[in-house]
């Protein structure tokens, strides 16, 4: 700051002390705004605003929570675990060698019938528990360009360590991802009739048309020391593998569904519904679960109560606590504004101490 | 002082010379009539300037501690302060000095010191190569500016970097980059530092390019400059020291310089020092008698000037100069300061001494020294406890991974979303379980960097700029009279206003006008009171080559003293008038200046001087008819009832502090000597002969007393007729003295008493320290506010007293207690004295009355008169802690006649006991040292300059400003800063546990499901507009009110708005509300098929939602612009999260287009905003219904307007509210 600037300054924003500048005036010109006097609107709670503040959410939030529960109730959904049944009884001290090992029979046929009537379309999920999909290393462990186009395709540097062949070589689809892609595969049949499962459309469009190169095609995918899981076929562009496409958005919870399939027709309710499984996938080296499920779906998604309990729970709560105010209201209502509440007032001495 | 190695110069002493005048001029001074004579022939004037007034005055603190014994001086009644000697040389163009007055008087005490050759620098008149070529004095060239195109970069950089917050984002930022480390993409993780970089950046460079703009202009400026025997027009940045610069009148001084020769042939030139100090009246400055008649065109000026090294004191300069074989000693009177103006004079030759950034208004740029808020340095407290927070997060996420990858050991390879080893069969990633911790931990404070909240620096930085804004916009703290708005001169305290508890206050200028109006006179023992006559006065005139000639200021004229005056000599009683008249109208240093008005024959005559108690005195004289016309160096002219008479003023003692009194000889036209003197009552009375007029003494010290009683300032005048001897004698010690080279400023005080001696009483004056408008309200509201207001002032007892009643800061209700001591260890009895005695009182009334309700019913307020003799014993030893207690009990705490460094001595004793705030306010120079004490200091912009202003933090023009600026600013800006602060550390709390819950869900691994984009736009988009909004523009209570109940201002001193325990309140919500958004959504969501995307989307929507209703929960004050960006950044988050959601190159490509589809997406959104903030409704509610706060009740009374009038709490509000009330 130089002296110039010290003498001006105390004209604020207006420069020059000139004598002829001294003649305007400084005055601030008035305006609400600088004069911190805006039309304001300034809500206190009162008991009134208050009470019927939580009495508004509780009429919200109870018949949202039983309009969800009612939902979630007329869901009908199977869930059925297979990854201990599938094995057979003489690897079941070494789950591990059954799943590893390439001569020993996958198949395993499971039985199951219908509670209710399930109205189409039926999705088709699998189940993993304890799969850690939103573990760092392994989100990480991807390439988006590579999955974009072609020309990306050499963009592995992210892929690690399943980024090459063991002759370096790049890997199409790499990353740990893609590599672990899972790989069970269900029949369903009703009364020996084949149930059709529609794999199409199970991925999202926007990930076909945007994320998944239709000139991408996988190259020497799962060809390494160490197989993963799933093989896909070299001849099919990669946005049409809408199981990697499922596969790949991955969960974020170590509990996590992913679709399967869809059946489109309706499944009657006792009806016996026979699955072939294809138990290929390994979950038995951490101790993961692997589940079946058939749900049909309404305006909540799935099968899910707790959202409606919530919902129940919170306005209740809201309800309650509204009577609660309005007694306490009655019981001991403090008049508003009152100076005579003041602490100067009430404690003549205040100011002193 | 002295140097301890002979000086190189011989001594200048030169009696013979000296000696040869004197007789001729005292022959010529019995023998003159009124006639203008005037001689030139070679009678050597001697300067007046070599008093000891080249001091360290108070701009440099450290130095002036040796004049803790000098008293206040403009608050002593007296003239200017320097000692003026007068020569004898000529009587008719003798110099007369008007000398700087201020900071000269502080080191009086400080005599005369050589310069030794190590502490000097020698520069060659006329000869810049030779000056320059042993020193490397600085070039008069000026940069304000801080950076050059080059170093702009680098050097900006690294000052921004002096700040710890921004070297924490850097360290983060670093840490980011690391392969292994890499949580967030690199870019992204640079964005905040680079963008508060960059910003800080912009506006550096853009005040640096204003500064480089001003500082080419100031450069480029031209001066006249000696080359070549010739003044040739130079550019300001060419000039060097030791060049001979011509300025001419209305020019401004490119650098100081010491005054050579100026058109005026008694070299003395008029200069203006607005720019410098703020004092718009003219100074006179001199050259030197033996330069003056030079002429550097003709002949060869040279000459050696040995001055001191470069300093800040701008009222001090000392130096010796050589010139014809003769030693001149200079003082501040000799030199011209850059920055000055030249003003009624045709024209000034000097040479350049100091230059550039050398120069003293350079030197004293460097600002206020910049201070830390108070809440801030609470805030710290806070920052560690959150720190604390960061670690312990990072630790309970490192202990369970190590606890993961421990369990999983063998696992490692075969987990397929872990895979250890590569396709090569090496380990990739992996290094060993030790530093795959320390990686964790490190990754953790990257992820949960923000728990720190480095964006609250610089929302606050933007707050306070718009509370600034607000305040200097304020019309309520305008001033009319100076024209000056409120300046915050210091941005980094503004909250500080808001907790206030002690205000330590200057009197003169601040509580005061320093607007003198005579009022009162006593002439010869008879008390003239204006009082008796109501009439306006009709401002008395002269007629002057046919013009009216009329004073600028008019004065209540008493209509018999009128007539007595009127009557002149003829009575004994007239010629006591006379005598009086004469005395006020001549023994002052006030200098006529004669202006035009509208009207073609009216001139207006107005005195200016440096002493607002002479201007009132002259101005008084005036009225009675002693005009001071004309004053010229050597004589004055005073038009006495319309009768033009000249005298001759043959000597003049300039005020000090030390005598108190200030003289003047006066060669009378008819022919007489006589000696005037006027000071201060208790000086005065010892030099007057008591033998005479007893009666009168008698009746002129009960006028005194009255006088005083009243708060009026009271000097006493009397005078001496001289004998041609008794004046001879006085002349020969006079020249004597005043050629002395060592210890001057003492052998002219002893001349002066010498001289001032068996005086003749004539009478005595009583100013009126005029209140200034709403003084007396304003204290009355800080009381109310539990402000403790202590006024510190140099004046004497009597005076404070009485200025304290009047200002209602002592009331009749108060027991005061008086310590006026001149020993320590009475001090101390004393002190012991009062503690017992206000202890008894405190009990004894303590017994409250419940049925006043209100202030008045506290115990027996007790206040404290202590004097600057008292406090010298006190401060700095021992006794300190048991004045501090006794103040600490007092309502009111006065103290007189205290020195600077007193001022700021009190201020330190209760800052350094107490964790309260103090404010100082002050005005004066003096008042410098205990505003940049305390915690806030305020300037206030008036008549004294502006030393005070510079030194402060804020400015503004009166007193009761302080109110508005304390009551309402301070309260508002205090409880806005306090809730900014409390709601970012929330803010951001929330978001780091959100993140901590999920990285427990994800195998420890420091997964964030929200993008990384969202997490760095968090602070800075989706949140950051609310808070700084609702930080600069809610405001909790409308000004009518907080000024109506001045006690919520205790708001603040309690620290309502922002303490531990809010803080801790905040943190469980913080826990709560984190838990709830992200608890709802994961119950809801587990076990199904939902992505990472689509649920880290509506983690991200439900936290800005969340945060920013928590906000508008709180919010008091809604206006169009808080519902603007709070409602704005929720949809702002939405926009930016679709945004990043449309980018296929990222992971979340499209997930909220998919997840808002869907009901459970909006009902996890609903639920969770609305679990998250119930508990902190009602707590909030409850809180505020049943235990409410005095500002809860104040705001639903504004708002439901039952506001009961509660009686005598009651004050008149209107003077502080100001006239342009709207």
């Amino acid at each position: 700051m130089s002296s110039r600037g010290a003498a001006s300054s105390s004209g604020g924003p207006q420069l020059g002390t000139s004598d002829s500048s001294k003649r305007i005036s400084k005055k601030p010109k008035y305006s609400r705004f600088t004069q911190q006097e805006l039309p304001a609107c300034k809500p206190i709670l009162t008991p009134g605003w208050v009470i019927a503040t939580f009495i508004a959410v509780g009429i919200v939030f109870i018949p949202i929570g039983l309009a969800s529960l009612f939902a979630s109730q007329r869901v009908v959904e199977i869930v059925h675990r297979y990854d201990e049944e599938c094995v057979p009884p003489i690897f079941s001290g070494d789950q591990l060698a059954f799943i590893q090992s390439s001569i020993t029979n996958k198949t395993c046929t499971k039985n199951f019938t219908v509670p209710k009537q399930m109205k189409g379309p039926v999705y088709v999920y699998y189940q993993l528990d304890n799969f850690y999909q939103n573990h760092r290393r392994y989100v990480k462990s991807r390439s988006d360009k590579q999955l974009r186009s072609k020309a990306g395709e050499l963009d592995i540097s992210t892929c690690k360590p399943e980024a090459t062949t063991g002759n370096n070589s790049p890997i199409v689809p790499c990353g740990l991802i893609a590599w672990s892609l899972f790989n069970d595969t269900y029949g369903f049949s009703v009364k020996n009739k084949v149930l059709n499962v529609s794999k199409k459309n199970i991925a999202w469009k926007s990930d076909q048309e945007h994320k998944f190169g239709s000139d991408v095609y996988p190259k020497n995918f799962q060809s390494g020391g160490l197989i993963g899981g799933g093989k896909l076929n070299a001849s099919i562009p990669l946005s049409e593998q809408e199981d990697l496409i499922v596969w790949m958005r991955t969960a974020a919870l170590p509990t996590f569904r992913k679709l399967y399939g869809k059946i489109e027709t309706d499944l009657e309710a006792n009806d016996e519904i026979t699955v072939v499984i294809q138990n290929n996938y390994n979950t038995y080296s951490f101790g993961g679960r692997k589940r079946l499920v058939l749900s049909t779906t309404s305006w909540i998604g799935g099968k899910n109560d707790f959202l409606g309990i919530a919902y129940l729970t919170v306005g209740g709560f809201c309800i309650f606590l509204a009577i609660g105010f309005l007694l306490l209201y009655v019981i001991k209502p403090r008049p508003l504004g009152d100076p005579a509440f003041l602490s100067w007032n009430r404690n003549p001495s205040g100011i002193m101490n | 002082m002295a140097s301890e190695r002979p000086l190189l110069i011989p001594s200048p002493r030169v009696p013979n010379t000296q000696d040869l005048f004197t007789v001729p001029v005292l022959l010529d001074l019995f023998k003159s009539n009124s006639g203008r004579r005037v001689s030139f022939s070679g009678m050597e004037t001697k300067n007046p300037a070599e008093n000891s007034s080249s001091v360290e005055g108070t701009l440099n603190s450290s130095s002036s501690r040796r004049s803790i014994l000098s008293t206040h001086s403009k608050a002593s009644g007296g003239g200017g302060n320097s000692i003026r000697e007068v020569t004898f040389a000529d009587l008719g163009s003798k110099p007369v000095r008007h000398g700087s007055r201020g900071a000269d008087s502080e080191g009086l005490s400080a005599s005369q010191k050589e310069i030794s050759d190590e502490d000097a620098r020698l520069i060659y008149i006329n000869d810049p190569v030779k000056t320059n070529e042993k020193f490397e004095f600085a070039g008069n060239s000026v940069r304000t500016s801080k950076y050059s195109f080059i170093t702009f970069f680098p050097k900006n950089i690294f000052e921004q970097f002096h700040r710890v917050a921004y070297i924490y984002f850097l360290v983060i930022a670093v840490l980011n980059q690391l392969p292994q480390l890499a949580v967030f993409g690199r870019g992204v993780s640079v964005l905040p530092l680079a963008f508060v970089l960059s910003v800080t950046a912009i506006k550096d460079a853009y005040e640096d390019y204003r500064r480089h703009r001003s500082d080419r202009i100031e450069n480029n400026r031209l001066a006249s400059v000696l080359v070549n025997n010739q003044f040739q027009p130079k550019k300001w940045k060419d000039i060097r020291v030791g060049e001979i610069i011509k300025i001419h009148a209305g020019e401004t001084l490119p650098c100081d310089m010491v005054l050579l020769s100026t058109s005026d042939p008694t070299g003395v030139a008029y200069v203006q020092t607005v720019n410098l100090d703020g004092e718009s009246n003219l100074k006179t400055r001199y050259a030197k008698q033996e330069t003056l008649f030079k002429m550097p065109e003709k002949e060869k000026v040279t000459g050696l000037i040995k001055c001191e090294k470069p300093n800040r004191n701008i009222y001090g300069f000392h130096a010796n100069m050589e010139v014809d074989g003769k030693r001149l000693s200079l003082g501040p009177s000799n030199i011209i300061l850059r920055g000055c103006e030249l003003k009624n004079t045709e024209w000034g030759i000097g040479v350049a001494v100091y230059a550039g950034r050398e120069t003293k208004a350079m030197l004293n740029n460097s600002g206020a020294p910049s201070k830390r808020s108070r809440l801030e340095t609470h805030m710290n407290i806070e920052i560690i406890i959150l720190s604390l927070f960061l670690i312990t997060l990072c630790t309970i996420v490192s202990a369970c991974a190590l606890a993961w990858l421990l369990r999983h050991k063998n696992e490692l390879n075969y987990l397929p979303y872990y895979r250890k080893k590569d396709s090569a069969g090496e380990d990739y990633n992996y290094y060993n379980v030790g530093l795959e911790i320390l990686f964790t931990f490190l990754m953790s404070v990257i992820v949960f960097q923000i728990m720190i909240p480095i964006s609250l620096y610089i929302s606050m930085e933007l707050v306070r700029v718009g509370q600034a804004y607000f305040m200097i916009r304020d019309t309520k703290m305008y001033d009319e009279a100076s024209n000056s708005r409120f300046q915050c001169r210091s941005l980094n305290i503004n909250e500080d206003l808001g907790q206030i508890k002690y205000v330590f206050s200057d009197k003169t200028g601040t509580l005061t006008e320093n607007k003198m109006e005579f009022q009162r006179v006593s002439i010869w023992g008879v008390d003239y009171s204006g009082a008796k006559s109501q009439i306006e006065p009709v401002g008395y005139s002269v007629q002057v080559e046919g013009k009216v000639i009329k004073p600028k200021m008019n004065v209540k004229t008493d209509p018999e003293l009128l007539q007595l005056s009127e009557r002149r000599n003829d009575t004994k009683e007239g010629r006591h008038v006379y005598d009086f008249f004469l005395a006020l109208a001549a023994c002052n240093t006030i200098v006529p200046l004669v202006t035009d008005t509208s009207d073609p024959t009216e001139k207006m005559i107005d005195y200016q001087g440096e002493s607002p108690d002479e201007q009132a005195l002259v101005y008084a004289a005036a009225a009675y008819g002693f005009m001071l016309i004309e004053r010229t160096s050597g004589y004055i002219v005073i038009d006495i009832q319309g009768e033009r008479q000249r005298f001759n003023v043959l000597g003049l003692h300039e005020f000090d502090s030390d005598r108190k009194r200030m003289s003047v000889i006066l060669g009378c036209p008819d022919k007489s000597v006589k000696v005037f003197v006027k000071g201060a009552d208790t000086s005065m009375f010892g030099v007057i002969d008591k033998s005479l007029n007893m009666n009168i003494l008698r009746a002129t010290e009960s006028h005194l007393h009255d006088y005083s009683s009243l708060g009026l300032r009271t000097l006493v005048v009397g005078m001496r007729q001289l004998s041609a001897s008794e004046f001879e004698r006085w002349h020969s010690s006079f020249e004597e003295a005043s050629t002395a080279v060592i210890g001057r400023a003492a052998l002219l005080r002893k001349v002066a008493s010498a001289v001032e001696n068996n005086l003749c009483i004539l009478g005595a004056s009583a100013i009126e320290d005029k209140l200034q408008q709403g003084v007396p309200e304003a204290i009355e509201s800080l009381r109310i506010a539990g402000v403790k207001v202590w006024v510190l002032t140099g004046d004497k007892q009597e005076t404070a007293i009485s200025i304290g009643y009047s200002s209602k800061l002592l009331t009749s209700k108060m027991t005061q207690i008086v310590i006026n001591n001149n020993s320590k260890e009475s001090c101390r009895k004393s002190l012991e004295d009062a503690i017992v005695m206000s202890k008894k009182l405190m009990t004894v009334n303590g017994v409250t009355d419940n049925t006043g309700g209100s202030s008045e019913a506290s115990p027996t307020p007790v206040a404290l008169i202590i004097d600057g003799t008292s406090l010298v014993y006190i401060l700095d030893s021992e006794l300190e802690e048991q004045l501090f207690q006794l103040a600490s009990k007092c309502s009111v705490v006065l103290c007189c006649r205290v020195a600077p460094l007193q001022k700021a001595g009190i201020v330190a004793l209760v800052k350094n006991r107490t964790a309260d705030m103090t404010l100082a306010i002050g005005d004066g120079a003096n008042d410098v040292s205990m505003i940049q004490m305390a915690d806030v200091g305020i300037g206030i912009s008036g008549q004294e300059g502006r030393q005070a202003v510079m030194a402060s933090d804020f400015a503004m023009g009166q007193f009761r400003f302080l109110v508005h600026l304390l009551l309402v600013h301070g309260h508002w800006n205090y409880q806005r800063m306090g809730y900014m602060i409390l709601y970012n550390f929330y803010r951001n709390a929330v978001m780091v546990f959100l993140l901590f819950w999920f990285v427990l869900c994800t195998a420890f691994t420091l997964t964030t499901a929200i993008s990384e984009w969202s997490s760095m736009l968090y602070s800075i988009i989706y949140t950051s507009l609310p808070t700084i909004v609702v930080g600069i523009l809610d405001k909790d209570l409308s000004r009518r009110t907080l000024l109506k109940y001045p006690q919520l201002y205790g708001a603040g001193q309690r620290h309502e708005c922002y303490n531990a325990k809010l803080f801790w309140l905040t943190m469980v919500d913080t826990l709560w509300q984190s838990a709830a958004i992200f608890f709802i959504p994961l119950l809801a969501y587990w076990g199904s098929s939902i992505d990472i995307s689509s649920l880290g989307d509506l983690w991200i929507l439900a936290v800005v939602i969340l945060v920013n209703l928590h906000l508008a929960i709180d919010v008091i004050r809604w206006t169009w612009t808080t519902h603007a960006v709070i409602w704005g950044s929720i949809i702002a988050t939405f926009i930016c999260v679709t945004v990043i959601d449309a980018l296929p190159s990222l992971i979340g490509y499209w997930a909220i287009f998919d997840v808002a589809k869907t009901a459970t997406f909006w009902l996890c959104l609903l639920a969770s905003v609305i679990v998250g903030l119930i508990p902190r409704f009602v707590v909030k509610y409850l809180y505020q219904y049943y235990s409410p706060c005095d500002v809860q009740i104040a705001r639903e009374a504004e708002k439901f307007g039952n506001l009961r009038e509660v009686g005598d709490v009651q004050i008149e509000m209107s003077a502080i509210l100001g006239p342009q009330r709207r």
